[in-house]
């Protein structure tokens, strides 16, 4: 092909709708408008398949197909040679083509309308450009720049903290990103990451009235858990009610404590990457814009490369070795006031201050073991290294991810109760705080 | 055997839509060209439709060879489309009156992308993409009209004789 597939890509958005001809075995031809030509790798389009329809008839009998795209900025048209490969029903690329056909479908009011049956794969085998003598579209901002300019903020960083707040601000740097959160992967505690059950629990976030740190997303729901289980990149350039948070939480059993995700109501450009290192996932990098088409597919690109580079500095900051030392015990804090009424459910280890909500699962049960060693030992300073033995814990083996749960609690304490208190006091130490006298209790 | 267009499918036809028309070539490959409008004739048994000759060429070629035609016309604002299947399509000669029909047609799609935000000027690009000078008349007399709006009853036949879904 003397013209690249790859610098079609902003035809092949499902910004204007293309279509594809076809001919039947008498040789008749057919013409179909496709919603969308999804752009797969340097040699081959994933056709939407929503209906059974003469189009899918006659590759069925006759592969060969032409299919006219359009590059929004300039109108210029290109003219794809193709030939029917195969289908997917499920996987990845299916995934991913749902939820941008569900943008596509809102934006156009077809959204009870257009459903994806399929993926239809085709091997592209020449392209023609149709409009040679007109101006070709503005370039797309560079991605690349912008790569940079956030890695640039990203900067050193030996603290996870400190690691999930600037990774977000950079975002904001480098690709003028408002809206963004970062959800970590919890897997089940009986079961291997990615098993049907896990979840992801927010743990930093930007550009919302509310943190929301702690809000949880299950493997599959919503573009995030759509990005997490299948670990692919996923995004939509429209605003759509099918992968809008706000709808799954209506839904939810009102009677379950949740933390609702400090998402938009009605986000118009939505994008969610995996942050994998090596072949483990390790959360969802989610960002989102009032704009349609804020993110191009080479921002995709960019921030896949974001994502990868996150995981790795996770990782690597997991891995450092804890403080040996222990720091000087500090005399404890004057408790006044009324006595906190903390109450730890054990069947999901969710603990609730004076019948507020605060947190569950491996987070809440490490804050129940906090508070009851200091109830009865009177003990202020913890090590992760103690925490990682306790028993009680219901911490997996692998991969535990203690410090972003502790993280995590430590967030959701300074929002939710800040006369209790998590301070950090060196790597894999830290130290309970308490402003207010605790009367504890489990159901 | 050829049908009479509806009154509404005539309105449909030439109003603010969006045309492609399809052959198949020689060498067995389907193609695909954008219109650039059409002109239905009194009786409603057939219509003129006009094409780039420089970005029609393929298309031109297969019908001469004999191809049969399709003609697939969509309304951007409703999606409501239909598709007209023709046994073959003869070349007229393209006056002046039909230039500017021409330019109104490609004037009213281009208006109506704009007002869908299809995007900055998007009527202007419309009008530089697809100008009304070396256009190609084709004449073609439909046979069987499809309903191809999106939906369940995509590939209703309309009118006509033929049996297949479009």
């Amino acid at each position: 092909m003397n013209i690249p597939l790859e610098s079609l890509r902003p035809c092949l958005d499902g910004a204007m709708p293309a279509v594809v001809a076809t001919a039947a075995p008498d040789g008749t031809p057919n013409v179909a408008y496709v919603s969308q030509v999804h752009f797969v790798d340097a040699q081959h389009v994933a056709l939407s398949f929503q209906f059974f329809s003469k189009t899918r008839e006659n590759v069925l009998a006759h592969p060969y197909a032409e299919v006219q795209v359009i590059e929004p900025g300039s109108f210029r048209h290109y003219r794809l040679r193709i030939q029917y490969l195969r289908t997917e029903t499920a996987g990845p690329l299916f995934e991913y083509m749902r939820a941008q056909l569900a943008g596509i479908a809102a934006k156009t009011g077809m959204d009870k309308v257009f459903v994806l049956r399929g993926a239809d794969i085709y091997r592209v085998l020449d392209i023609e450009n149709v409009d040679p003598q007109l101006q070709p579209a503005p370039p797309l901002p560079d991605a690349l720049l912008a790569l940079r300019r956030a890695f640039d903020h990203l900067g050193a960083c030996d603290d996870l903290a400190l690691l999930a707040d600037r990774a977000l601000a950079a975002l904001a740097h480098g690709f003028g990103i408002r809206h963004a959160l970062l959800a970590m992967l919890d897997a089940k505690l009986d079961a291997a990451p990615g098993a049907p059950g896990s979840a992801l629990y927010t743990l930093a976030s930007q550009g919302y009235p509310v943190s929301g740190v702690g809000a949880e997303v299950a493997l599959g729901e919503g573009l995030i858990g759509v990005a997490a289980q299948e670990k692919i990149p996923v995004r939509i350039n429209h605003r759509t009610p099918d992968y809008t948070y706000h709808a799954a939480l209506r839904v939810a059993d009102p009677a379950l404590p949740r933390i609702p995700l400090p998402v938009l109501a009605n986000p118009h450009s939505q994008i969610a990457v995996p942050l994998v290192h090596g072949d483990r996932l390790l959360g969802v990098l989610y960002a989102e814009s009032e704009h349609d088409a804020f993110f191009s597919p080479t921002d995709e690109d960019a921030l896949v490369v974001y994502g990868r580079h996150l995981a790795a500095l996770i990782d690597r900051i997991a891995a450092l070795p804890d403080d040996e030392a222990a720091p000087g015990a500090l005399p404890a804090a004057t408790q006044s006031g009324a006595p906190l009424a903390v109450r730890y459910f054990a069947h999901d280890h969710s603990v609730f201050i004076d019948n507020d909500y605060l947190i569950k699962g491996v987070a809440g049960s490490i804050l129940w073991a906090l508070l009851n060693e200091h109830a009865a030992h009177g003990r202020r300073e913890f090590s992760n290294r103690e925490l990682r033995r306790d028993p009680r814990l219901p911490l997996p083996d692998f991969a535990d991810n203690l410090e972003t749960r502790l993280i995590l609690l430590q967030r959701r304490l300074a929002e939710r109760c800040p006369d209790i208190a998590l301070e950090k006091t060196g790597r894999g130490r830290f130290r309970l705080n308490l402003a207010r006298p605790l009367a504890l209790g489990a159901a | 055997m050829t049908l009479q267009l509806t009154p509404d499918q005539v309105a449909f036809l030439q109003g603010p839509v969006s045309m492609n028309i399809g052959a198949v070539g020689r060498d067995g490959w389907p193609c695909v060209c954008r219109a650039h409008g059409c002109v239905v004739a009194r009786d409603r048994r057939s219509l003129t439709v006009w094409l780039s000759a420089q970005r029609g060429k393929n298309m031109l070629d297969a019908l001469d060879a004999g191809s049969a035609v399709t003609l697939v016309v969509s309304r951007p604002a409703t999606h409501a489309t239909l598709q007209l299947k023709a046994g073959s399509a003869t070349r007229v000669a393209v006056s002046a009156t039909h230039k500017l029909a021409s330019a109104r047609c490609v004037a009213a799609f281009g208006a109506e992308l704009d007002a869908l935000n299809y995007g900055a000027q998007m009527s202007a690009l419309v009008t530089a993409a697809l100008p009304a000078d070396h256009l190609v008349g084709l004449r073609l007399a439909p046979e069987v009209v499809f309903d191809q709006t999106p939906g369940p009853q995509s590939g209703k036949v309309l009118a006509g004789t033929l049996r297949t879904r479009a």
